[in-house]
């Protein structure tokens, strides 16, 4: 099985921007309900878990938060790879130097290229890991957050985000090709504030089978990767 | 008078005398820029010389000495019932810029507003925004009701069609009424041209540089021009491709965005 957890997508967007590859056979919308803000280490460890995590994790230590594999549905399958997830395996270097420059940013200390330059370094890091690891284990996650690095200070500019949306239908048709069930999904979407991308609950799910989801809450997915990892492993 | 001018004017008149009739305790709200100095001469004229209700100016105490000058000289000319509100308790705390610009407007402006109606129980604002200032206030309507928190829910609006103007039957807190929504600001320095009419000298370029809006001091950023009088202005605007709000609005939405992202833990 393989997993792309893509930060933000947002469904709007995906549709905007035609991205063929990451509407599978069944796509649609996911729902937050239950959870009073769309916090990104939360909401992974929820998705991971099958339940609602945001009070177990404070605000503060969030992204040092880790779950134990024996805590999610990481144990249904025989091995696996987690590229990046937060609340799993995340790169906190990577990130906590993002973040260092997002605040350098509104401090007017760093500039939108020198803060951009560094996503995209660290998402072509993330790429390369995926693509290395593909094929290799039963189930591969890989965790990309250039829709939420890049909207947040740039979701308001169409043309800066049509290019990253290319770049991540672009990872998704490379995916593709492989036999294994694919799922797709974010933890929250993105609506603009001016220039600004804040979060929002428009959350994005697609699969290449289709199940007949509606609507489906970011921790029934528990359920169902359980289920296809009983069936095929 | 020129013909579109006179347009403009004609149902700009038409939305502040309905106000008029529509509401009991309304006010009109001055920040001392151009559009709201034409909002009092629209006022005036369509009273006759006199405006019937109160005019507000809000005062974060972050105004440019100019703005302040400029107030005290109109008040005194045009024989305005001015009303200052500040929020005291605010401005007493050490308030400023400094700890937030998202907080400082929301506790200097919207505080001071929102204590303002709940003490004068003012039914109906008067303001000046336009539709070409920023993409949001396109959505807006000339009869626009808010509720106590001055929420508006743009996608819940009275109709406005053939010019009828209604107040909705709902519960609403008081209603913003926008008489130059359908005004440009190409328009605005027509007017004050055509009309002869007082605007701070902070609009007209000193040493390379003018401020083409008008806030407070310390989130006011001039512009560079060299243009130093209204037929410059008009020219300067026609030509330019940078927003009219640029500096201003995009630093309250960076300041939102720093306090949501803030909120999420990012920072």
């Amino acid at each position: 099985m393989i997993i792309l957890a893509l930060d933000a997508l947002d469904i709007h967007c995906v549709q905007k921007f035609d991205c063929k590859n990451l509407m599978q056979k069944e796509y649609g919308q996911t729902s937050l309900k239950g959870f009073s803000q769309e916090r990104t280490v939360v909401l992974w460890a929820s998705f991971l878990t099958g339940r609602n995590m945001e009070k177990e994790i404070p605000i503060k230590t969030q992204w040092e938060f880790k779950l134990q594999p024996e805590q999610t549905f990481l144990k249904f399958f025989p091995d696996y790879r987690v590229i990046d997830l937060p609340a799993f395996s995340y790169k906190q270097r990577n990130h906590e130097e993002e973040r260092r420059l997002l605040k350098g940013y509104f401090e007017d200390e760093v500039t939108v290229e020198e803060y951009e330059s560094l996503v995209w370094r660290n998402h072509e890091e993330n790429k390369r890991d995926f693509f290395r690891e593909l094929g290799k284990t039963s189930l591969l996650i890989g965790y990309f957050n250039l829709a939420d690095a890049i909207g947040h200070l740039s979701f308001g500019l169409t043309e800066k985000m049509a290019v990253v949306y290319e770049e991540l239908d672009k990872i998704a048709g490379e995916v593709r090709a492989s036999e294994e069930f694919i799922l797709i999904i974010s933890d929250h979407g993105m609506k603009a504030v001016g220039r600004y991308g804040d979060h929002s609950s428009n959350g994005f799910y697609s699969l290449n089978r289709e199940l007949g989801l509606n609507l489906p809450e970011i921790t029934s997915f528990y359920n169902t990767i359980r289920s296809i990892a009983k069936s095929e492993y | 008078m020129n013909a579109r001018l006179q347009e403009l004017e004609k149902r700009s008149i038409a939305i502040i005398r309905e106000a008029k009739a529509q509401f009991k305790n309304l006010a009109v709200l001055w920040s001392t820029g151009k559009d709201s100095t034409v909002v009092l001469w629209l006022c005036k004229k369509a009273f006759f010389g006199k405006i019937p209700f109160p005019v507000v100016h809000i005062d974060t105490g972050y105004k440019f000495p100019e703005m302040y000058r400029f107030r005290d000289e109109i008040a005194r000319e045009w024989g305005l019932d001015l009303i200052i509100a500040r929020n005291e308790e605010a401005l007493k705390s050490g308030m400023s810029p400094e700890k937030g610009r998202l907080e400082c407007c929301t506790q200097l402006k919207t505080e001071a507003l929102k204590r303002l109606l709940k003490e004068r129980k003012f039914d109906a604002l008067i303001l000046a925004i336009r539709r070409d200032e920023h993409g949001i206030r396109a959505k807006e309507r000339y009869f626009s009701p808010r509720d106590e928190d001055f929420r508006w829910n743009y996608k819940d609006q009275p109709a406005e069609l053939w010019d009828i103007y209604v107040k909705p039957s709902e519960d609403f807190s008081h209603m913003r009424v926008h008489p130059l929504l359908h005004w440009t600001e190409i328009d605005v320095w027509e007017y004050v041209k055509q009309e002869n009419l007082p605007v701070n000298p902070l609009y007209f370029a000193r040493n390379g540089k003018r401020y083409r809006s008008l806030g407070c001091m310390p989130c006011t950023v001039p512009i560079p021009s060299t243009a130093s009088t209204i037929d410059e202005i008009i020219q300067e605007i026609k030509t330019s491709k940078i927003p009219e709000r640029a500096g201003r609005a995009q630093d309250k939405e960076k300041a939102y965005m720093m306090q949501k992202l803030r909120s999420l833990g990012y920072m």
